[in-house]
C-alpha cells in the first residue's frame, strides 16, 4: 500500500468514525422504536431506517429539516469505514484471522440487507378461501387504480396507477387509447357507512354505492389496521367526458364503462403483485391445546400449479416452514373467516441464503478471536 | 479447627434451606395434599390441583393467599377444596384484592385510602353489574392505552369469573350434596332413555321419569358454561383433546352410557364426604381415586406428581433467601474472618447455585422445553446463568467479587421472577410460532446468556466505581483485575447477544419470511449489540481504560433492562406476547439509579478516595527511605 493512499484513507479509517457511526446508529434505533408506539413499524421503519435523514417539520408548515442521519447513511458510512479499515491495515496473519473473519461476514450482512432493502419487492400477502386459486398476492399498505381493457375475449389489457400519485384534481394520462384520469377528490383514508348515518346530508362524502358512502378519516399507522383509500375520478377521451365515479378500496367492486367501441373496468383495490405461478388453498387446519383457544397449530394444505415449469404438486405451509419457490417464499402469517380462509405472507428475497453465510462467518471469527484471548489469558495464569 | 469453620457454617446453612424443601409430614385431618397431587386438565395442561389452587388464587390477589373470613390463611389446595367443594364458605372468604382506589370509589366504600382492599365474593355480589359494565367499556379500548382503573376493573372482572368456573368445576355449586345428587341422576337415567323413547314413538310414557331426565339434562347443559378446570379423565377416548372431560360433559355422556363416569362418581363422593366433615371417608376415596388413575393413565401422573413437590418445596425461594446469606456472609468477611466467612460464602453461594439449577432443570422436565420460554422463565435463567459466570470468576480470581456479584444478580433476578409469577401459570403452552424447541434453544438462550453477561459486567462496573470512590484499600491490582474481570464478561456478553441476535433473524426468516424487519424487540438485542461493539472498540482504541469500561458496563446495565423489559412495554410487534405493563415503575427506578452510579463515577479520579489513597501510599513510599536515613544519622 503506499503512503499517499493510506494518508488519504486515513479519516476513512479511523476508529472514531466507527464508534461515531455506532453512537449514531443506537440513537437511531432507541428513538425509531420508540416512534413505533405512534407510527406503526412499517412507517417507522420507513422514516427512521430506510431513509437518509430524519426530518423535523415545524407545526403547520411544509418545511422538512433534517436534523439526524437516517439509517442509509449510517449504515453505508459504517461499511465503508468498514471496508477501508480492512484494507488500509491489511495483514494475513493467524492473530488477526478472527478479526477478519468477523467483519467480512458483518459486510456480508449489511451489504446483503441493503440489497434486500433497495432491490427487493415489498412484502405482500396472499389471503386464500377453501379451493380458491389466486396467481397474484396483495400489498399490505399500497393500493392502485387498476383500469382494465376487457374488450379482448382472452386476455385483459391492466392498466395500473399507485394510489400514491392520486391527489386532488390531479391529470394522469393513461398510456392506454388517449384516456385521461382526473382526480375529482381523494381520500387517502376513510370508512365506508351507510348514508343514513351521516351526521349531515352535506357532509362532505363520497357515494359508493346506493348503501354506502366514503367519509374521510385520519390516516392510520396502527399495526392491524390499513388506510382504506377513496376517490371521486372522471375519466376523457380526447377531452371529451365519458363519465365519472367514486371508488372505494374498502369495497373494491370494478364499475365498468364503454369509451368508443371498448369497453373497460375501473377499481380501487390492494396493490397486487402477479406471479407466473398460481396457488390453490386445499385446506386450512387450527389446531388448538386441549380446552383452550390457544393455537397450536397452524397450516395450510395448498396446490402449486405451474404449466410453464410443468408443476402441479401438494405441499404443506405451517409456522416455520415456509414454501419456497422460484425466489418467492409463502409463509403461514394468519387465518380468517372462522378458519376457512388462510394468510401466506409472500416475500420475495434472493439474497435469503446470505445472513445464514455471514452468521457462519461471524461466528466462526468470534469463536477464533476471544478462544485465542482466552487461551493466552490462561496460559499468563498459569505461568504466573 | 479454623479449617473446618467454613465447611460447618455453609453446609448447617445447606441442611436447613434443603429441610425446607422436603414433602410435608402427614397432618391428621383432610388429606390436602392427597388431594393438591390430583392431576386436572386447564389451559391446555395436566397440572396438580395445587398448581390450578396457586395460578388462580394469584390471578385474584397478589399474595396467591387464601384468607377465610376470619382471617386465617389456609394452604392453597385446602383453600381450592373449600371453592371446589364447599364455595358458600370460600363466598365468605377475603379472596379479591382491588388496589385501584377508583374501583373501590366506584363501590362506594370508605375503606382504607391508597392500601389494597380485599373484598369477598359476597360482598362484590352488590357491584356485579357494575363491574360488569365497567369492565366492558373498558375492554373497548386497546390493551396498551388502557389507564390503571381500566386495567384494574378487567382483572377484577376476569377474576370474578374465574371463581365462578371454579365453584362449577367439580359440581353444580348450589347442590347440597352432589354425591347423592349423580346417583339419583344414574338411577333418572334409565326409567327416563324410556319415557323419551316412548314419547317419541307417540306411545304413553312416564311423565315423572320424562321431566326428571329433562331437568338434569337442562341442569348439566347449563353448567357446561363454566368450562375453565377439566378434572374428569377420559381414558376411554384417549385422543390428546378428548382425554379429559368438565363434569358436565363427562355426566351429559352418561346419558348415553346409561352410567356416570367411575371418575365423576369419584368425585361426587368426595364432595359428599367433604361436606360431611367424614375425613376418614374423605381420606379413603383420595386414595382409591389414585390408585384408579395410577391404573388407567400412569403415563400422564409423573408429572403433576412432580410438579406437586416442586411446588411445595419451592426451590427458587430458598435459593433466593441463600443468596442473601451469602451477601452477607461476603459483606461480612470485609470487616471479621475474612477467611473463614468468604469460603463460607462461596461453600452456601455452591449449594444456592445447585439448588437453582435443580429447579431450573425440573421446570425444564415439567414442562418439556428448553430452558426461556417466557418472561418468568428468563428471569431464573438469567439469575442462573449470571450466578454460573460468577463462580467462574471467584474461581479465576479468588476476590470475594464473584461471590458478592453471584449473590447479589441471583436474589434481585429470582425477586422479579418471583413478581411475574403472580401473572398466572408459569409453565404455561407455547403459541404456535415459539413451538419450536430448537430455537428456543439457541436463539432464546442466547440472548438471556447475554442479558446475564451484560448484568454481571454492569455490577462490577458497580463495584468499580464505589470501591474507587469510597474505600481507601482501591490499589492499581484491584483496579486492573476488576478491569479485566469486566473486559472478559464483556466480551462474552458481545458473542452470546451478536451469535443469538443473528440466530433470532434466521428464525424471524423462516417463520416471518423477513430476516430483520425492525420489530422492538429486535431492535432491543441490537442495542446491546451496538453498545457492546462500542464499548469493545473504545477499550481497543484505547479511548477508554478502566474506569471507563466501568462507566460502560453500567450503562449497560440500562441497555439491557430496557431490552428484556422495557420494549415488551411498548406492545408493538410480533414479539409482544410477553406483554407487561405494571413493571414499569420499577423499571424506570432502575434506569434513574444507574445513571445516578454513572453520575458519580464522572467524579473526577482526584477526587476518589480510592485514588487520593494510592497519592498517600506512593508520597509514603518515596518519603520511608529519607526517613530511615535521617533516623541514622
Amino acid at each position: 500500500m503506499t503512503s499517499e493512499l493510506a494518508r488519504w484513507l486515513k479519516p476513512i479509517t479511523s476508529l472514531k468514525l466507527t464508534i461515531f457511526c455506532l453512537a449514531c446508529a443506537m440513537v437511531l434505533v432507541f428513538v425509531g422504536t420508540l416512534d413505533q408506539v405512534h407510527i406503526g413499524i412499517y412507517e417507522a421503519e420507513n422514516r427512521y431506517f430506510k431513509s437518509f435523514f430524519l426530518f423535523f417539520s415545524p407545526p403547520h408548515s411544509e418545511l422538512k429539516i433534517p436534523w439526524f442521519p437516517g439509517g442509509y447513511i449510517v449504515g453505508g458510512l459504517l461499511l465503508v469505514n468498514l471496508i477501508a479499515a480492512h484494507v488500509a491495515r491489511f495483514k494475513l496473519s493467524w492473530k488477526k484471522a478472527g478479526i477478519l473473519l468477523l467483519h467480512s461476514g458483518l459486510i456480508l450482512l449489511l451489504v446483503g440487507q441493503l440489497f434486500a432493502d433497495l432491490f427487493v419487492d415489498l412484502e405482500s400477502q396472499m389471503r386464500l378461501d377453501q379451493g380458491q386459486t389466486k396467481d397474484y398476492s396483495e400489498s399490505l399498505y399500497h393500493d392502485e387504480l387498476a383500469l382494465i381493457d376487457t374488450s379482448d375475449a382472452d386476455s385483459d389489457h391492466v392498466v395500473s396507477i399507485p394510489a400514491s400519485r392520486l391527489h386532488d384534481r390531479s391529470r394522469i394520462d393513461l398510456p392506454i387509447d388517449r384516456l385521461q384520469l382526473v382526480v375529482d377528490e381523494y381520500y387517502p383514508n376513510s370508512a365506508l357507512v351507510n348514508p343514513t348515518q351521516l351526521p349531515s346530508p352535506n357532509y362532505p362524502h363520497l357515494r359508493v354505492g346506493p348503501m354506502a358512502v366514503a367519509v374521510q378519516m385520519e390516516k392510520t399507522y396502527k399495526e392491524n389496521e390499513r388506510n382504506q383509500p377513496s376517490a371521486a375520478v372522471s375519466i376523457f377521451q380526447n377531452g371529451q367526458r365519458i363519465g365519472d365515479w367514486s371508488l372505494a378500496a374498502g369495497f373494491p367492486r370494478p364499475v365498468t364503462f364503454q369509451a368508443g367501441v371498448k369497453s373497460y373496468q375501473m377499481v380501487l383495490r390492494p396493490k397486487r403483485f402477479y406471479k407466473p405461478f398460481a396457488i390453490q388453498l386445499l385446506q386450512f387446519r387450527h389446531d388448538r391445546y386441549a380446552g383452550t383457544d390457544i393455537a397450536k397449530n397452524f397450516s395450510s394444505r395448498i396446490r402449486l400449479l405451474d404449466p410453464a415449469k410443468h408443476e402441479d404438486r401438494e405441499s404443506l405451509v405451517f409456522m416455520n416452514n415456509p414454501l419456497r419457490y422460484r425466489g418467492y417464499t409463502f409463509y403461514q402469517a394468519g387465518f380468517d373467516n372462522d378458519d376457512k380462509t388462510t394468510v401466506l405472507q409472500v416475500a420475495q428475497n434472493p439474497s435469503w441464503l446470505v445472513p445464514y453465510i455471514s452468521c457462519a462467518l461471524i461466528v466462526l471469527g468470534m469463536l477464533l478471536q476471544f478462544g485465542m484471548h482466552l487461551v493466552s489469558f490462561v496460559k499468563r495464569r498459569v505461568i504466573a | 479447627m479454623r479449617k473446618f469453620a467454613p465447611w460447618i457454617i455453609g453446609l448447617v446453612l445447606l441442611f436447613w434451606a434443603v429441610s425446607r424443601m422436603l414433602p410435608p409430614k402427614e397432618v391428621p385431618g383432610f388429606d390436602v395434599p392427597g388431594f393438591g397431587r390430583l392431576p386436572v386438565l386447564v389451559d391446555g395442561r395436566v397440572m396438580p390441583m395445587d398448581t390450578l389452587a396457586r395460578v388462580t388464587l394469584s390471578e385474584m390477589n397478589h399474595h396467591g393467599a387464601y384468607t377465610t373470613a376470619t382471617g386465617n390463611i389456609e394452604l392453597p389446595s385446602r383453600g381450592l377444596m373449600e371453592i371446589l367443594m364447599r364455595p358458600e364458605n370460600s363466598d365468605t372468604a377475603k379472596l379479591f384484592e382491588v388496589s385501584n382506589q377508583e374501583i373501590i370509589d366506584l363501590f362506594g366504600s370508605q375503606d382504607a385510602k391508597g392500601q389494597f382492599v380485599h373484598y369477598s365474593f359476597n360482598e362484590l355480589k352488590p357491584f356485579f353489574g357494575e363491574i360488569e359494565k365497567q369492565a366492558g367499556l373498558a375492554g373497548q379500548s386497546d390493551p396498551e392505552a388502557r389507564n390503571p382503573f381500566a386495567r384494574g376493573i378487567i382483572k377484577l372482572r376476569d377474576s370474578l369469573r374465574v371463581y365462578l368456573e371454579l365453584k362449577n368445576t367439580l359440581q353444580a355449586e348450589d347442590s347440597p350434596d352432589f354425591g347423592k345428587e349423580i346417583r339419583a341422576f344414574e338411577a333418572a337415567i334409565g326409567p327416563g332413555m324410556q319415557a323419551v323413547r316412548d314419547r317419541d314413538a307417540n306411545k304413553p310414557f312416564n311423565e315423572r321419569d320424562f321431566e326428571r331426565m329433562l331437568l338434569f339434562t337442562q341442569r348439566y347443559q347449563n353448567l357446561t358454561l363454566a368450562k375453565y378446570a377439566y378434572a374428569i379423565p377420559n381414558p376411554q377416548r384417549p385422543t390428546e383433546n378428548d382425554g379429559w372431560q368438565h363434569i358436565s360433559e363427562s355426566l351429559l355422556s352418561g346419558i348415553t352410557s346409561g352410567q356416570v363416569s367411575y371418575p365423576a362418581m369419584i368425585y361426587g363422593q368426595l364432595i359428599s364426604a367433604y361436606r360431611a366433615g367424614d375425613v376418614k371417608g374423605f381420606n379413603t376415596v383420595v386414595r382409591e381415586y389414585g390408585s384408579y388413575l395410577s391404573k388407567t393413565i400412569p403415563e400422564k401422573l409423573n408429572r403433576p406428581k412432580l410438579e406437586f413437590l416442586f411446588n411445595e418445596a419451592q426451590p427458587f425461594l430458598q435459593a433466593m433467601t441463600l443468596y442473601v446469606i451469602v451477601l452477607v456472609l461476603a459483606l461480612f468477611s470485609w470487616l471479621l474472618w475474612p477467611k473463614t466467612l468468604s469460603k463460607a460464602a462461596i461453600i452456601v453461594l455452591l449449594g444456592a447455585f445447585v439448588i437453582h439449577t435443580f429447579g431450573l432443570i425440573t421446570r425444564m422436565y415439567l414442562q418439556g422445553r428448553p430452558p426461556v420460554t417466557n418472561l418468568y422463565s428468563s428471569a431464573i435463567f438469567v439469575g442462573w446463568a449470571s450466578v454460573l459466570l460468577c463462580v467462574v470468576l471467584e474461581w479465576i480470581y479468588k476476590n470475594g467479587i464473584g461471590s458478592v456479584c453471584g449473590a447479589v444478580i441471583g436474589f434481585v433476578t429470582l425477586l422479579i421472577a418471583h413478581n411475574l409469577q403472580l401473572d398466572g401459570d408459569t409453565l404455561e403452552m407455547l403459541r404456535a410460532v415459539l413451538d419450536t424447541n430448537g430455537w428456543l434453544a439457541t436463539h432464546v438462550v442466547g440472548e438471556a446468556l447475554g442479558y446475564s453477561a451484560m448484568f454481571l459486567a454492569g455490577l462490577i462496573g458497580i463495584i468499580y466505581i464505589f470501591r474507587g470512590l469510597l474505600t481507601t484499600s482501591f490499589d492499581e491490582a484491584i483496579s486492573r483485575s476488576l478491569g479485566r474481570m469486566m473486559y472478559g464478561v464483556v466480551c462474552f456478553a458481545t458473542l452470546c447477544s451478536l451469535v443469538a441476535t443473528i440466530l433470532g433473524g434466521i428464525w424471524a426468516d423462516q417463520s416471518w419470511g423477513r430476516f430483520w424487519g425492525w420489530d422492538p424487540k429486535e431492535n432491543g438485542a441490537l442495542l446491546i449489540v451496538l453498545w457492546n461493539a462500542i464499548t469493545l472498540h473504545a477499550r481497543w482504541g484505547g479511548y477508554v481504560r478502566e474506569r471507563g469500561m466501568a462507566l460502560m458496563a453500567v450503562f449497560g446495565n440500562v441497555i439491557t433492562s430496557l431490552s428484556w423489559f422495557g420494549v415488551n412495554m411498548l406492545g408493538v410487534g410480533l414479539h409482544s406476547y410477553g406483554f407487561m405493563d405494571k413493571a414499569f415503575g420499577p423499571l424506570l427506578a432502575f434506569i434513574v439509579s444507574q445513571l445516578v452510579i454513572i453520575g458519580l463515577g464522572l467524579i473526577p479520579p482526584r477526587y476518589w478516595r480510592g485514588i487520593q489513597a494510592r497519592g498517600k501510599r506512593s508520597l509514603l513510599a518515596q518519603a520511608q527511605p529519607a526517613l530511615a536515613q535521617s533516623g541514622e544519622r
